[in-house]
């Protein structure tokens, strides 16, 4: 019974993926069976639009639930998508015929055409084209508007991207001789497939709004169960956490932006071939907000979710609202009520959006559908089943699972005249140290010495004013924090900074991400050669966890958030391990814990040493420190007071007074 | 007119839109100086301003056809309306607080600014649905002086707003600086655990800065109806954007930035307005604000409150 996670039997039933498989199949022929029988144009063209708001949804998904970066300004790159199209297909943009559009015609993308006067060219970009063009396009203009904004905290952020969303429509309609202003382009083209002309019959655009959102569901899943999709989730979960794990913010920031953009990009193209127009007021901050409230409502990073609401509100919208509002009337005229004749619900869509936005901030925030299900708790008799486990790790199980590299000879790291400053406050001054490879060695000193400094400048997390960190002989003093990592150099920290809603594996996954290879379009496409790479990940992970037993191995699908402090210690102990580091800096690691789990832990941490790992350590308890250390630097003011051999430190007179205060010295003395 | 004219007269209209604009931008600041919070709901508080001055303005008699006003009667009838206006609008954005945002208090994340753009979009279409889409005749009691400076004029609207935007900054500066409850209003900015520590009712000083914040913008929308003679449901997003543009460039979080962050905005509207066109206006406020945020997020004075992790 110990380490099984009980759900309840109909949940089971539920999600068995025998019914799950089932319930797809059947949604799929009843979507493409849903023409045929319903026979109402008006009807099949809602769900054409609700496939294209689904399709949005999905694209904001990246950016707002995956990478966690609010963006209120969406609608813009949903605007340059369609323009894209709208401009390449319609009578807009015409220049003068000339021998350089031969090559073009010959490919189909342009005609001769004239009107009188001069040959003019005419732009005849194909729908098909246009997609992923479109998607092309946008991406671009994804990283353009990202780039400024990605130092920025999220809230800023916010502003900016609806800055840009601003500016995108205000250009369209400063600029008529491109987009013909506030009149909007007119004429755009319909689709054509095989000769067969889409014109306005809603039925062709549906079954194509259906492949784009089945299309885009795909790549949001295969994107989420990925390297990058647990990168934007670290990102978003705890930016400094995720790039001292080896996470390159500024690209997997921009990654999001591009590759939501370039979702709103392609079904600017459906939507305007579907509508054969296109203003500038189609894609104002209301549209955003739309898109926004859709997302919220189906639950920020889940995938069925935000399509759910998309198409929830949408239909609102479309279907229910404006039947509803049929239903009063009749019932106005029934009753007498004029008010009653003449209200119409489908105005107040708006009204409902922002009571939408409040009452699921306030009330159900993970949304129709959570990202996260909830797991169930363990019981309490798996729970208490540890007992403290003796003798560190399993030697075997641990050679295996970290892959510790041949330990190097000489010093692994070498920190020369390390100078940090905050302001007027000196944090470090000229600081050096050694750590020999396959050495234990122990910072210590009083709260305020700059112990944890000394880490973050160490892992570039800080930067230093002068100075040198040399690691296995090369300099990495002003590498950003992910490239640190890369060099073979992980670490915990004094605070915990785990990934809160992430479940243990994936923190451990994370850990692996410098590791791992691959990129969005490997997620996407799931090579052999990726599908190894993920199942050999999982496979490491497992067993990293596994090295703390029954501590952490029963709760490896749990969100990290619901576990004691002392396993949270573990987590991030294995999370840093993951990374296959050959130095392991920890900061504080028994912090919290009670005798017994120290004594395990310390045994742990010997065992690694044992494997040949080289460890930097910060720790408080003297015990530890020399049970542990081969050496003990000892920090004070910003400065090294002390140096040398546990035993040799543990009598220094400086270090005693700088712990201990002057007058407890001269009373020890006296004793 | 001259060239001198024009400019001179652009002068008065950015320092009079710049007024209007600092009152908004300063509730945007108290609001973020304590809470971190980007209030969209600000923009439409705003908005409902505007429209609570105009009902107190037709409840003291004040009509388009109504004669203008004077003396004593014309200062007894502004000072009523801006009073009502300003208690009006600050219980108002009160009760958003109460009611949508104390909740969220100590919910991480996006959560709160969600919120808010959520009670702005309410606000916005209970008007809009309430009083119709058509813009809504702001009537003036003012009487038509105005004094011609060269080829420009300076009307009695403009420094009205002028003398009633300082004299409130003035006093909202003397709160902050001078009194106890805005010694613990800067507390609070500085560091919530620690004010709550030190026996500051942090729940009363966010209550008084949403308050204060709102009322101010309640008296912004007062400003903006004598200005432009007209109100309507769509008045807030704009003006609420380029308000928050103001608190930004002046470093969000500090009064007196949001106050030079107004009349700069103000400026550059009516400058810009001027020299390129009119409808580039908002892509030029706009493209400042992102290269603020991204080269000089601390804003033209800095921000007073420290960034808290």
């Amino acid at each position: 019974m110990s380490g099984v996670v009980t759900v309840p039997r109909w949940r089971a039933a539920v999600t068995s993926a025998p019914v799950r498989r089932g319930g797809l199949l059947l949604l799929i022929v009843v979507l493409l069976l849903f023409p045929y029988v319903e026979g109402n144009d008006a009807d099949i063209d809602s769900l054409a639009n609700a496939a294209a708001y689904a399709s949005l949804a999905l694209g904001l998904n990246i950016v707002v639930g995956f990478a966690g970066l609010l963006d209120l300004g969406y609608a813009a790159f949903f605007a340059i998508g369609a323009y894209v199209y709208g401009v390449f297909t319609s009578f807009q943009v015409m220049p003068h015929w000339s021998g350089f559009w031969q090559p073009f015609a010959l490919l189909g993308l342009v005609q001769k055409i004239n009107q009188g006067g001069p040959d003019l060219v005419h732009f005849t970009l194909s729908f098909w084209l246009a997609l992923p063009l479109a998607a092309l396009v946008t991406a671009f203009f994804g990283v353009l508007f990202g780039a400024p904004t990605l130092r920025l905290r999220g809230d800023y952020l916010a502003i900016v991207t609806l800055g840009f969303g601003e500016i995108v429509p205000i250009v369209a309609r400063n600029t008529p001789s491109v987009t013909n202003g506030a009149a909007g382009l007119n004429g755009v083209q319909a689709p054509t497939l095989f000769g067969y002309n889409f014109t306005v019959q809603a039925t062709p655009y549906y079954y194509v709004g259906l492949a784009l959102v089945a299309l885009l569901m795909f790549a949001s899943f295969r994107l989420r169960d990925s390297r990058v999709g647990r990168a934007w989730m670290a990102v978003r979960e705890d930016e400094t956490a995720a790039s001292a794990m080896g996470v390159d913010r500024t690209r997997f920031k921009l990654l999001a932006f591009a590759i939501g953009a370039a979702f709103a990009g392609a079904v600017g193209v459906f939507y305007i071939a579907k509508l054969q127009t296109a203003t500038p007021d189609m894609f104002g901050f209301p549209v955003s907000v739309m898109i926004l409230v859709m997302v919220v409502l189906g639950g920020m990073g889940s995938v069925w979710g935000v399509v759910v609401g998309a198409v929830l509100l949408s239909l609102l919208q479309s279907w229910f609202l404006p039947d509803l509002t049929d239903w009063l009337h009749m019932l106005g005229a029934a009753i007498g009520s004029d008010w009653m004749q003449q209200v119409d619900l489908a105005r107040s869509i708006e009204l409902i959006f922002g009571i939408l936005l409040v009452l699921m901030m306030l009330f159900r925030r993970d949304g129709l559908i959570p990202a996260t299900q909830r797991t169930a708790a363990l019981s309490f008799s798996a729970q208490h089943v540890q007992g403290v486990a003796r003798g560190g790790f399993d030697r075997a199980l641990a050679e295996r699972a970290l892959g510790i590299p041949a330990d190097p000879a000489g010093n692994l790291l070498e920190v020369r005249g390390i100078t940090v400053r905050f302001g007027g406050l000196l944090a470090l001054n000229a600081v050096d140290l050694t750590v020999p490879a396959g050495s234990v060695v122990a910072v210590i000193g009083p709260n305020g010495s700059g112990k944890s400094t000394l880490f973050n400048a160490i892992t570039g997390l800080v930067p230093a004013e002068s100075g040198s960190i040399r690691f296995a002989g090369r300099e990495i003093l002003g590498l950003p924090p992910h490239r640190i990592l890369a060099r073979g150099l992980a670490r915990t920290f004094q605070n915990i900074r785990l990934f809160a809603n992430l479940s243990v594996l994936d923190n451990v996954l994370i850990g692996q991400h410098a590791r791992l290879t691959a990129g969005p379009l490997r997620a996407v496409l799931r090579p052999p050669g990726t599908r190894a790479e993920e199942r050999a990940a999982v496979m490491r992970a497992t067993d990293i966890v596994a090295l703390f037993g029954n501590r952490l191995a029963p709760r490896i699908a749990q969100p990290v958030s619901s576990l004691s402090y002392a396993n949270r210690r573990r987590v991030e102990i294995a999370r840093a391990l993951a990374s296959q580091p050959q130095l392991l800096l920890l900061d504080e690691p028994t912090a919290g814990m009670n005798p017994a789990e120290t004594l395990e832990l310390a045994e742990q941490i010997k065992s690694l040493h044992a494997l040949g790992l080289t460890i930097l350590i910060i720790e408080h308890k003297l015990d530890v420190v020399t049970q542990l250390a081969d050496t003990v630097v000892v920090l004070d003011h910003g400065e090294k007071l002390a140096e040398g051999r546990p035993d040799q430190v543990r009598r220094n007179e400086e270090v005693l007074r700088a712990y201990l205060g002057r007058a407890a010295r001269e009373a020890l003395d006296a004793a | 007119m001259t060239l001198t004219d024009v400019y001179l007269q652009q002068l008065i209209n950015g320092l009079s839109l710049g007024a209007m604009y600092a009152l908004l931008a300063l509730g945007f600041t108290l609001v973020y100086g304590i809470l971190e919070l980007i209030n969209f709901a600000h923009f439409n508080v705003f908005m409902v301003g505007s429209f609570v001055a105009l009902g107190a303005l037709n409840l003291f008699g004040v009509t388009p056809n109504a004669p203008p006003l004077a003396g004593l009667a014309l200062g007894a009838v502004l000072l009523g309306t801006l009073a009502v206006t300003m208690v009006a609008s600050g219980l108002l954005g009160v009760a958003i607080e109460r009611i949508a945002l104390k909740p969220l208090r100590n919910v991480r994340g996006p959560a709160a600014m969600i919120t808010t753009i959520g009670v702005s979009y309410i606000l916005f279409n209970v008007v809009l649905l309430g009083l119709g889409a058509d813009s809504k005749n702001f009537p003036s009691p003012l009487p038509a002086l105005a004094l011609p400076i060269g080829g420009a004029v300076l009307r009695l609207r403009e420094v009205l707003i002028w003398i009633v935007s300082l004299v409130l900054m003035a006093a909202l500066t003397w709160f902050v600086q001078f009194t106890r409850m805005g010694k613990a209003m800067r507390a609070t900015a500085q560091d919530p655990e620690a004010a709550r520590m030190m026996g500051i009712e942090v729940d009363r000083v966010i209550i008084l800065a949403f308050f204060l914040g709102s009322a101010l913008a309640g008296a912004g929308g007062l400003m903006f109806g004598l200005y432009y003679n007209f109100t309507s449901y769509i008045i807030g997003f704009t003006a609420g954007l380029r308000a928050f543009t103001a608190a930004v460039l002046g470093g969000i979080g500090n009064v007196p930035g949001a106050m030079l962050g107004g009349i700069i905005i103000g400026l550059i509207e009516a400058m810009g307005g001027q020299l390129v066109s009119a409808s580039w206006a908002d892509v030029i406020i706009f493209s400042i604000l992102v290269l603020v945020l991204v080269f000089r997020p601390a804003g033209l004075l800095g921000r007073v409150a420290p960034n808290k992790s």
